[in-house]
């Protein structure tokens, strides 16, 4: 008789059976490959929150740029930025320090048929900003008066020369649907709730994001018809999907980046967006240790910042004389208050009085910073400043001279820190002023003086004068002895050859005024 | 058989129950209001309010607890605190990617390892057999996310036969199996290595048997001796192995996600952690763990339903 039943043999059959079902059970039919012109780019994560008010930034800004209108964006004039107009405008001009007016462009159309785009939706869009997590802003605009369907007026509660550059080009100055927005409740995070732009936008988290064609867009085309950004947290790994010809374009490394110098890939260019940031070693003005500023003078002529540029960033950042980087209004060459000078060093902490300093120097974890921290211990080491060198996570580095977030701001010696910035001085000078003293300023002086121009550079709106001001700035921080300031890293992008890139100046790529050479 | 898989199933439950107990207990056991340290700095006040309300932060520890527990076995681990998308509903769109890998992964390596370790155990202290013992050690030696490094360079970057980076064009079948093809390398090549040095052993050890003597001495063919009698008795050990090694790829494959930009549950995880996104950190640990103690337990069951003596031992 045929014994029934599962039998052992049959069990593993079975199981090897399902299982290979389950791998392949998710895999949908195939498809054809789209056609077309295809831009294949890298974004660094998922675009969580797409609504301006509450973004992180970053890619979500770029996401903005193709979906929303502007009413400006950046251009490059000469060897600095400037703005000019968007396409959605016929017309923006500032008619005096409070008031900026402006004139969308006719036949602006929101998708999911919200219908056209209105100055309303302007006064909408920025006046409920100074509600969000960017109020900052917008902290210097009063309202916006409507005068008709498509006019309107910005007006400013006090002269801020910079509004334009920095809030207007920049990811806070997307404009949204009114009633779109209204009708999703308010906010929204991973859809836009209606677009009005050369693309549509789709997300796959974790995968990527595309951008394809816009069937309602009756504005200018872009070159590519659709945009593909993968998501690649390491910018490593994406070196190497450009490298495997999987990429159009992406972000570099410094390593990288002196990689190409020497040996370029074929068809391959590089492309730099700007270098809006600014890294520098901070001393604690307050510590008892470094107190003396012929103390803090001796550890800045010891420090060789030409070693760290070739050592640690492989001689592919500018070097830095300051906060203001290169580009922008006010930016210097150099600095006069200090330079690599060891004998001195030697002489200023005799004429202290200092022998047998020991000093701790935090940084972030990561190569960079850890190398320039090793030429600094090096460089200190010769002045007989024994450093240590302690690297730390990026949460407990950020918090560390914050007085809200703890105590160890008291026992902050040195560090190594970077900021980014936005391309007008203003915004690099504001967490030096008094009251960011614990809070940004961790350097922790202050200055009358620093904190009257701070308000003279936001009022002026003759780029010379400004230029005079944030000069002078730079000049009273050097003046503390609390800086050596080391380099301007850049926003560089490897790309194909027949691929024209079109990045802002703080590094978001902007899809839609990307070209085809 | 059915007073076993109770006991099993029981201990996995219990282990579970324990996992969920401590992840709830880390937001409390690190300094700080839970809803900043959840929120992270950049939290508005409105956002810790909201959050506070929407996880009953103004309740009893206990109660929350509870709340949190219950919402987990109904499977609503919460939102995520930026996209304000469903923890549970992120997790899922990982996972099938790491199942993927990792039984494509362990797949391949059995495929090998198994065959590899038979023919050392009945060529032992041969050429062939030496020549296999090199090489196993060599790859349980090299870390995975070397390997993922050099076959990026080579087969993807040098070669250019296999795609780089990604899981492949959604839909397209043939495109996803060859984006499966070097992380699933990468990640198994130390399993190879593995599953022939414990086959071997098993081997060794049961081809000395009286019963594998008993089986020559009738004039078995030697391959009905090696797989139908002494590879059913040896396997048994390497399942064990295969179920452990199984339910811990499936958090170790974080390497071959990062560096072959593939979505899954590790890369979610360590994507959490940097971005300070505790519940879907909470979650990615609860499912991973999970799936662990899922698969241990099948092993478990699974070596029971081969060998009698186990079931009877509890």
């Amino acid at each position: 008789m045929k014994k029934h039943g599962t039998t052992r043999r049959g069990f593993l059959a079975s199981t090897a059976a399902i299982g290979a079902a389950g791998v392949f059970s998710g895999l949908p039919m195939p498809v054809f490959a789209q056609s077309g012109n295809v831009l294949r780019l890298r974004i660094d994560g998922d675009n969580d929150t797409l609504d301006p008010g509450f973004m992180t930034g970053g890619t979500e800004i770029e996401a903005q740029k193709q979906c929303l209108p502007f009413l400006a964006q950046y251009t490059r004039q000469g060897g600095g930025f400037a703005w000019e107009p968007t396409y959605f405008v016929n017309r923006l001009e500032q008619r005096d320090q409070l008031h900026i007016d402006f004139e969308l462009a006719e036949g602006l159309v929101w998708s999911n048929g919200y219908g056209p785009v209105r100055a309303s939706d302007v006064k909408f869009s920025y006046e409920r900003m100074k509600d969000t997590d960017w109020s900052g802003y917008f902290e210097a605009m009063e309202r916006i008066d409507v005068t008709g369907d498509r006019t309107g007026t910005i007006v400013l509660n006090k002269p801020f020369a910079p509004f334009i550059m920095i809030t207007l080009c920049h990811g806070p100055g997307a404009v949204l649907c009114e009633q779109a927005v209204n009708d999703a409740g308010g906010r929204f995070t991973t859809s836009f709730p209606a677009v009005c732009g050369p693309y549509i936008y789709e997300a796959t988290p974790g995968q990527r994001a595309v951008f394809t064609a816009n069937p309602e867009w009756t504005g200018p085309a872009p070159d590519f018809e659709r945009v593909e950004c993968n998501v690649i947290s390491e910018v490593r790994a994406a070196e190497l999907a450009y490298e495997a010809g999987e990429l159009d374009c992406t972000e570099v490394s410094a390593d990288a980046l002196a990689r190409y110098g020497v040996d370029m890939p074929d068809n391959t260019a590089i492309t730099v967006a700007g270098e809006l940031q600014y890294m520098w070693m901070g001393m604690n003005t307050e510590h008892p240790k470094l107190q003396d500023i012929r103390v803090r003078r001796a550890i800045q002529h010891a420090v060789d910042v030409d070693s760290i540029l070739l050592g640690a960033y492989s001689g592919t950042t500018s070097k830095s004389a300051g906060i203001i980087c290169p580009g922008l209004i006010g930016h210097r060459e150099s600095t006069d208050a200090y330079s690599y000078d060891p004998a001195a060093a030697r002489a200023l902490l005799e004429e202290a009085g200092v022998a047998g300093l020991e000093l701790t120097l935090r940084t972030l974890n990561n190569q960079e910073r850890l190398l320039a921290a090793q030429i600094i211990q090096a460089n200190l080491g010769e002045i007989g400043v024994s450093v240590t060198v302690l690297p730390m996570d990026s949460g407990p580095f950020w918090d560390m001279g914050q007085e809200s977030k703890g105590d160890t701001w008291q026992e902050l010696e040195l560090w190594l820190m970077r900021f980014g910035t936005t391309p007008d001085p203003y915004e690099a000078t504001s967490w030096f002023v008094s009251e960011q003293v614990g809070v940004w300023n961790w350097e922790r002086w202050t200055s009358e003086e620093y904190d009257r121009l701070y308000e003279a550079g936001i009022a002026e709106t003759d780029p010379a004068a400004r230029a005079v001001i944030y000069r002078r700035m730079q000049e009273v921080m050097d003046e503390t002895g609390a800086y050596v300031w080391i380099n301007h890293e850049p926003e560089a992008f490897v790309h194909t050859t027949n691929v024209a890139v079109n990045a802002a100046p703080s590094g978001e790529l902007n899809y839609r005024r990307f070209g085809v050479t | 058989m059915l007073a076993y898989l109770i006991k099993r199933l029981g201990l996995a439950l219990a282990v579970i129950c324990t996992v969920v107990l401590v992840l709830f207990s880390l937001l409390y056991l690190i300094p700080g209001d839970p809803a900043t340290i959840a929120l992270g700095p950049r939290a508005t006040p409105e956002a810790i309010a909201r959050y506070a309300e929407r996880m009953h932060l103004d309740e009893p520890i206990w109660r929350q607890f509870l709340i949190y527990i219950g919402n987990a076995f109904t499977g609503d681990l919460g939102v995520d605190i930026f996209s304000e998308r469903p923890v549970t509903a992120i997790i899922l769109d990982r996972l099938g990617f790491t199942l993927a890998l990792v039984c494509a992964a362990m797949g391949w390596a059995m495929l090998i390892g198994i065959p590899l370790g038979c023919l050392s155990a009945v060529m032992p202290n041969t050429a062939v057999d030496r020549i296999t013992g090199v090489l196993s050690v060599s790859t349980i030696a090299i870390p995975s996310f070397l390997v993922s490094i050099w076959a990026l360079l080579i087969f993807a970057v040098e070669l250019r036969w296999l795609p780089a980076i990604g899981a492949g064009e959604p839909g397209e079948t043939l495109d996803q199996l060859s984006h499966l093809v070097l992380p699933a390398f990468a990640v198994g090549l130390s399993w190879v290595g593995y599953l022939a040095r414990m086959v071997r052993a098993s081997m060794l050890e049961v081809m000395g048997e009286t019963y594998i003597r008993s089986a020559r001495a009738f004039g078995l063919r030697p391959r009905k001796v090696v797989f139908g009698y002494a590879l059913r008795v040896a396997i048994l050990p390497t399942i064990t192995l295969i179920g452990m090694g199984f339910g811990g790829l499936i958090s170790s494959t974080v390497f071959a996600e990062i560096i072959f930009a593939r979505p899954g549950i590790g890369k979610l995880i360590f994507d959490s952690v940097m971005a300070r996104n505790f519940p879907v950190v909470q979650g990615g640990v609860i499912v991973a763990t999970t799936l662990y103690i899922l698969v241990v337990l099948i092993s478990d069951i699974l070596i029971a339903w081969f060998d009698p003596r186990v079931r009877e031992s509890l």
